[in-house]
């Protein structure tokens, strides 16, 4: 009998365990700060420090040109490189002047003139001027460009430099969208000439910061420019640790190896919320899209798709990953365009089987979902145990991410998919003829399309709020959530930047206490 | 040999965890205390024996003793499956790289070199991204890799067998090479196959509980423990129990599958039962 | 000597080739390829069309086969799709963690497994013994990722000894930064292996000590340790170091579960991020050189083995 001792060590080995990791009760979200303190003056500012920031996923290669991926726009943008306008994500979105420190639109809104900052200098040290961005917009624009934005400027005719501080673009039809798209990837301005497959591991912007190392599955360095022509970062370095796995970023901003975490687990910030760390929450543009494809049936049936939207309560969704903002359409609240369409198809099993009966399914239906395998497994659980009440019998299919690309996107041969749609105003998918969701509405491709050429701002929102609630209207999909974020910041960190952290992550104001 | 096993206390208990992975696995075919996968957020986070709830309920309300009992069955699954995957890959190549004709023997021999130094966790990572991720895959990746470890072996102890007299005498005779394998090659290697075979279900479920992490493991349609285990270790350190029961099932499991494997290398080798 | 020597060397060549193949083949199974990881959700087919174009990827797969096995004969490991960095190079930086990850590991696992697995043979029949052997069945039964947690957070969330993730940015200039970021994910990887390696050990040595020789060892008047470490530990050795050869292969999975846990830039995570990408020339780069070292060893042993031993060189 000696050799059964040796199960109950397997019991007091887990009790140790037990004992090692102590317990802690709630596991939600404590208090989130309101609001950043504000940076104090310079001369209680460590200006060599080094900032160590948690960043989940790493560019797979540094030509923000020709390679797609927000990754790179979250380490260059705005950090190494720069476009003619920005956009400052802590301040609604707002189109901010950058290489241009002035434009102006014509009246009949088809020329639109640049005036470009003084002392912009590349990082090799040659001065910018007007024919780097006319140079840089060619690029785009030129048939068969590799730009991975490049469609974003089929309306521009023409861009031209009367002089070295001005720049011209002319455009074939109104372009309501191009000041946003301008101030985007697209927009950013290389040196004149630039060899772009040489930027795979190298960099030459304009921007506050240079590239100083990329060690490649670990870490990317920025160091500040000398040479800036505007103010200058207050620390010398910044150092983005790529860190995929929450729990080892979590034990990293515990111990100090990070002083900035950003895409904390909402899960997982009870750590935190005691004293030395503050807790910020932003928004972001990462709209968790259920889609059907709607060229095979059932989901040809617009009642059948409706009946999965009323079958599924968004807010058990939010409650398994954590956090997260009902949103009824494809329209984050930050964009003008925003309206609260989170009743149409509301949470209603009764209703869910009434539309499936309609549709001629009084027995329910059985369906599959495919769903890359990087996102939670609990939002196929909750997806699973909501529609069961509404007598909907789900598969979850967990693929890997490059399957779900050729499998649903490319070959559309899936009935549900789930996918976080991270890019920024994203509302031209429904309107694509091929796209995987198979919607096609004649009439929202023409309120879009009247949106891009609108004679004012005023008029192109209000068509584009008639497209979202028409494609609501429809079920040319079902939005889960809006991905909300959470980064957890060390005492003695200032500046740092809240929403839509994982497009672009603007460091100038970041500091660090003496 | 069933009496040997049965006479040691690792035999009885491996025998014992086994089966109750049987009885769990086909009870919660039909029944479960509640929908193992059944999301209920209003009850999160409940601590065990709370509203009928044995082991308590997850971040999502679902109640962890049903989850365990239905990952039993995956578990059992992805253990059996993937010995007798081993088995079958080890066995065959194994009589390959011994009684093929000669450049058969020696291509095999190479395979095997080849197949051992050859990352497992590739062949899984593949298999999932072809044919989505599933039990199926894990246990294709986790047998194959296996096997060849299990050839390797099984070929050195068959070569030695192959030399001893009494196989010398039987070939001398005229024996075809069939009746050599059935009557003297299978029943001299069984006793390490079985011992390797118990050592690769052990091993099979910790392998599983690895792919789930790395995001190659079975699809979340069949519920395992790999699979609990993974979606609960980031809550280790706030809530230790929910990783416990899991990895309490697992750490039994693999206890059970090794102590039933000694067991039986000590029921088939007379030596070590002396040596006691 | 000689004839073994050209014919063992002719079947590492061909086992090589065969790896080539293989590794070759199985990737070009993979759905999804590098230019949708280029391209992204918002390229349109001509111009995914015009990155494979770019990239050589529309050469029928013989031809792409080709080039790159000249290339490796050449030494030549390619570069990658994406980024174009040099395979050999990046795979030379990350074996600078997982090398001496994996060493580390084994030397861990064999401070344990060792004297604990001898310690257990020796008494065998004691409380001591059986609660060794007990404690091997738990440690073989604890999955890596559990212990990788559980030591980070004891030692490094509570105690702040070592550090809980990554590795120094400058690698292995600070030779003693370097280290400590490695003594945990060592241990994670090498109290599982140990666990495995000490029953080996203990039955290696339970089996010696009951063989011939170490009987008349003993009968000579030496005590069973002293006959053991005399004449019976390189008996022992020999099934022992094949065991651990078996498991260099397995310890690759052990190794990216560790990585992951503390996020460190190893092999391990290069490969499984890579396949992730379809970098598909990097990876079979990566898997190539991999298969190519086990391989190498092997035939190292194999050869070292026939010199050694004189029962397996031919008769002269």
């Amino acid at each position: 009998m000696r050799r059964l001792a040796r199960i109950p060590a397997a019991l007091i080995a887990a009790a140790l365990c037990t004992a090692a990791c102590g317990t802690g009760d709630a596991v939600d979200p404590g208090p989130v700060a309101s609001g950043q303190e504000a940076t104090p003056p310079d001369d209680r500012l460590d200006l060599d420090a080094t900032a160590n920031v948690r960043a989940v996923l790493e560019p797979t290669s540094l030509n923000l040109f020709g390679t797609a991926g927000a990754a790179l726009d979250q380490v260059l943008l705005d950090n190494v490189y720069e476009g003619l306008l920005s956009v400052d994500p802590d301040d609604g979105d707002r189109i901010v002047p950058r290489l241009a420190e002035s434009h102006t639109a014509s009246p009949d809104g088809l020329t639109y003139t640049f005036r470009l900052v003084s002392g912009a200098r590349f990082h090799d040290g040659t001065p910018l001027t007007a024919a780097d961005v006319v140079w840089s917009l060619e690029q785009q624009t030129a048939p068969g460009s590799k730009g991975v934005y490049a469609a974003d400027f089929d309306a521009i005719a023409s861009v031209t430099a009367p002089d070295p501080a001005t720049v011209v673009v002319s455009l074939r039809q109104r372009d309501t969208f191009l000041l946003w798209n301008l101030a985007q990837r697209g927009g950013v301005v290389y040196r004149r000439g630039t060899d772009f497959a040489s930027l795979d591991g190298a960099a030459n912007g304009t921007g506050p910061f240079t590239l100083a190392g990329w060690n490649r599955g670990a870490t990317i360095t920025l160091r500040r420019n000398p040479d800036y022509r505007g103010a200058r970062p207050k620390v010398a370095q910044v150092v983005f640790h790529y860190i995929p796995d929450p729990n080892a970023a979590d034990n990293a901003q515990r111990t100090g190896q990070t002083d900035v975490q950003t895409a904390a687990d909402p899960t997982l910030l009870r750590p935190f919320t005691g004293g030395g760390f503050t807790v910020l929450r932003g928004t972001t543009t990462d709209k968790y899209t259920l889609a059907f494809n709607a060229t095979r049936a059932p989901f040809d049936d617009p009642d059948v798709r409706r009946a999965i939207r009323r079958a599924i309560d968004k807010r058990d969704v939010v409650g398994a990953v954590g956090a997260g903002t009902l949103i009824g359409s494809a329209v984050p609240p930050q964009d003008p365009w925003y309206e609260d369409l989170t009743g149409i198809d509301a949470h209603d099993p009764g209703g869910a089987r009434e539309l499936l009966a309609r549709a001629g399914f009084p027995d329910g239906l059985a369906v599959t979902l495919t769903v890359p395998s990087i996102y939670p497994r609990s939002i196929g659980d909750v997806l699973v145990s909501n529609l069961k009440e509404a007598g909907i019998t789900l598969t979850v299919r967990q693929v890997e991410f490059q399957t779900w690309l050729s499998r649903v996107y490319r070959d559309k041969d899936f009935e549900l998919s789930l996918v976080d749609h991270a890019e920024p105003r994203d509302l031209v998918n429904f309107t694509k003829p091929g796209y995987y969701f198979g919607y096609a509405d004649e009439q929202v491709r023409e309120w879009f399309a009247g949106a891009r050429s609108a004679a004012s701002d005023a008029e192109r929102d209000g068509l584009l709020k008639k497209v979202a609630r028409r494609i609501t209207e429809d079920a040319a999909a079902d939005w889960l959530f809006l991905n909300q974020t959470h980064t957890v910041v060390r005492e003695g960190v200032y500046g740092v930047p809240v929403a839509q952290t994982s497009n672009r992550y603007d460091l100038s104001a970041l500091a660090v206490a003496r | 040999m069933t009496r040997v096993v049965l006479r040691r206390p690792g035999g009885v208990f491996g025998l014992a965890v086994l089966g109750l992975l049987v009885v769990g696995g086909v009870v919660s075919y039909w029944w479960t205390p509640f929908d193992p996968r059944a999301a209920d957020p209003a009850r999160a986070w409940l601590p065990p024996l709370r509203e009928g709830h044995l082991l308590g309920t997850d971040r999502i309300g679902r109640d962890q003793f049903s989850q365990l009992l239905a990952g039993a069955g995956g578990t059992l699954v992805a253990a059996v499956a993937s010995a007798a995957v081993a088995a079958v890959v080890g066995v065959a190549l194994a009589l390959a790289a011994v009684l093929a004709p000669r450049p058969l023997r020696a291509s095999a021999v190479g395979l095997i070199d080849v197949l051992v130094a050859f990352p497992t966790l590739l062949l899984a990572m593949v298999l999932s991204a072809v044919y989505g991720s599933s039990l199926a895959t894990v246990v294709a990746a986790i047998g194959i890799g296996f096997g060849v470890g299990v050839a390797r072996v099984t070929r050195a102890e068959l070569l030695s067998v192959l030399g001893s007299d009494y196989v010398l005498a039987a070939r001398a005779s005229g024996a075809r090479t069939g009746r050599i394998v059935r009557r003297h090659l299978l029943p001299n290697v069984a006793p390490t196959l079985v011992v390797q075979l118990s050592l690769v279900m052990a091993l099979a479920v910790l392998a599983e509980a690895a792919l789930t992490y790395l995001g190659y493991g079975a699809s979340p349609s069949s519920p395992s423990w790999g699979g609990m285990l993974h979606e609960q270790q980031a809550h280790l350190a706030a809530r230790p129990l929910l990783v416990i029961w899991p990895g309490v099932a697992v750490a039994v499991t693999v206890l059970g599958c090794n102590l039933l494997g000694d067991a039986l290398r000590d029921a088939g080798d007379p030596r070590a039962v002396a040596a006691r | 000597m000689t004839w073994y020597l050209v014919r063992r060397t002719g079947l590492l060549v061909l086992s090589l080739a065969a790896a080539g193949v293989l590794v070759f083949t199985l990737l070009r199974l993979l759905p999804g390829d590098v230019a949708a990881t280029i391209g992204g959700l918002r390229a349109e087919p001509e111009r995914l069309a015009a990155i494979r174009a770019d990239l050589g990827l529309d050469r029928p797969l013989v031809e792409q086969y080709a080039s790159w096995l000249a290339g490796v004969a050449r030494g030549d490991l390619g570069r990658s799709q994406l980024n174009g960095s040099s395979v050999g190079a990046e795979l030379g930086r990350k074996l600078q963690v997982t090398g001496p990850l994996a060493a580390g590991g084994v030397v861990v696992a064999l401070v344990v497994a060792v004297p604990l697995g001898t310690w257990a043979a020796l008494r065998s029949r004691t409380a001591v013994g059986t609660g060794i052997s007990a404690l091997a069945q738990v440690g073989v039964a604890v999955p890596t990722l559990w212990l990788g947690l559980v030591l980070v957070l004891v030692f490094s969330v509570r105690l702040g000894w070592l550090p809980a993730q990554g590795f120094p940015v400058d690698g292995w200039a600070d030779p003693g930064a370097a280290a400590r970021a490695l003594v945990l994910p060592c241990v994670a990887l090498g109290l599982t292996e140990g666990a495995v390696l000490l029953r080996f050990v203990r039955s290696a040595v339970v089996g010696v000590l009951h063989a011939d020789h170490l009987r008349t060892a003993r009968a000579t008047g030496l005590t069973r340790g002293r006959a053991l470490w005399r004449h019976g530990f390189r008996n022992a050795a020999l099934p022992v170091v094949s065991v651990l050869g078996l498991q260099l292969a397995a310890l690759l999975v052990g190794a990216v579960v560790v990585e992951r846990v503390f996020a460190l830039p190893g092999v391990g995570s290069m490969l499984v991020a890579d396949v992730g990408n379809r970098d598909l020339v990097k990876v079979q780069g990566e898997v190539f050189l991999l298969v190519a070292v086990v391989l190498v060893i092997g035939f190292l042993v194999d050869v070292a083995h026939r010199l050694i031993d004189p029962r397996l060189r031919e008769p002269r």
